[in-house]
């Protein structure tokens, strides 16, 4: 625990480079997508033992504030699966270290590339759901 | 031209202090080519003689003066003053390696770093009988692993890496720089028994591919390139 504790604060303070921000990232989007499965097994799994209470969490996923979490939630895969392949690159071809800070400023573009249609649809629904579009 | 430099030193001494604290000392006229280590220098002999750091050649070559200044792990011999103040007038701040322990101020206990650099056996094994002159090797053989050998074993990059940080029994990344030197030497025959190690829990598999390590290395060592290949390498289940 003192290891994690003291890994974190050191995140924040050793000034690591692009390769230190993309692996917190990484760290923080494949922490947030588990908790979402997570919650998601458990949710869908009261259909069979408890159908009223799975009923209510549908009516409640169509609040604005989970629709934003749904947001995040696509931004967190996209840019784990990305960064991940970032990885996987540089591990198999050891060479490509050269490149690595322009790989992974391009890995950051692309996940913003990617998720724009989806931000926009998905933002646009949420705003709906507020009744401000 | 001269500088002010207000340098902020992390102070620990475990026979007067309940915890660390942070200290700051003003140096009125820096020499803007003067390095960090000079600037130490200046605050033990000008503010207070007890101030703990290792230093030794102060050129680059002992590795024994690595600690985080300005938030990032370098030698203080090889950090000019100008490199990292602009203007007139700025702050240094210095602080000892962090995941090993501190025994005072800048000095942190070297010995688990050591240790795991011991358990890969950074030495040349080769129990063939010798030949009457040396053990040929061609230049390319020579240049697959001349890149490690020029590891000072100052501990910035071990230290610079949040795997090591969360769990102080990863080997690290200067183990296993060592361990490329010698896993890949042709004349070496223990490659097979280093990645046997480096394949355990607490080997490469540590490693993410964060590069921390790569830019806190003095010695330009591509140290994430380095491991990268000792991870294909058990992959593959041989060095070549």
């Amino acid at each position: 625990m003192k290891g994690l504790l003291t890994t974190v604060r050191e995140l924040f303070r050793y000034r690591g480079q692009e390769g230190q921000l993309a692996w917190m990232g990484h760290r923080l989007s494949g922490l947030g997508t588990v908790l979402f499965f997570t919650f998601h097994v458990i949710d869908t799994s009261w259909a069979f033992f408890w159908p009223e209470g799975y009923v209510h969490a549908l009516k409640l996923y169509k609040h604005p504030l989970f629709l934003l979490g749904e947001m995040v939630l696509v931004l967190a895969v996209l840019y784990h699966a990305i960064n991940g392949l970032r990885v996987v690159l540089m591990d198999f071809f050891p060479e490509l270290w050269q490149y690595q800070r322009r790989l992974t400023i391009g890995g950051f573009v692309l996940v913003g590339l990617l998720y724009t249609p989806a931000f926009l649809i998905m933002g646009a629904h949420m705003l709906q759901g507020l009744d401000i579009l | 031209m001269t500088m002010k430099v207000t340098m902020r030193i992390r102070r620990f001494d475990p026979e007067k202090d309940a915890k660390p604290y942070w200290a700051e000392y003003t140096l009125e006229a820096v020499d803007p080519t003067d390095r960090v280590l000079d600037l130490l220098h200046q605050v033990r002999g000008r503010f207070d003689g007890s101030l703990a750091f290792r230093r030794s050649c102060a050129h680059g070559v002992c590795g024994s003066d690595a600690m985080r200044i300005n938030g990032v792990n370098r030698l203080a011999c090889k950090v000019l003053v100008n490199t990292i103040v602009k203007g007139d007038e700025g702050k240094i701040q210095v602080e000892p390696l962090l995941g090993l322990p501190v025994i005072k101020d800048l000095v942190v206990d070297m010995e688990p770093f050591f240790e795991n650099y011991r358990s890969v056996m950074p030495y040349f094994v080769n129990d063939e009988p010798p030949p009457a002159r040396e053990r040929i090797q061609t230049p390319e053989q020579r240049t697959r692993f001349d890149d490690p050998t020029k590891c000072i074993l100052c501990a910035a990059c071990t230290t610079s890496c949040p795997s090591f940080w969360a769990n102080g029994t990863y080997v690290g990344p200067a183990a296993i720089v060592q361990a490329h030197r010698f896993i890949f030497d042709s004349r070496d025959r223990a490659a097979r028994d280093r990645l046997a190690v480096l394949s355990q829990e607490n080997g490469v598999w540590r490693c993410r591919t964060i590069f921390n390590c790569t830019t806190a290395c003095p010695r330009d060592i591509k140290v994430t390139q380095v491991i990268a290949e000792v991870k294909n390498a058990i992959s593959r289940g041989r060095a070549d």
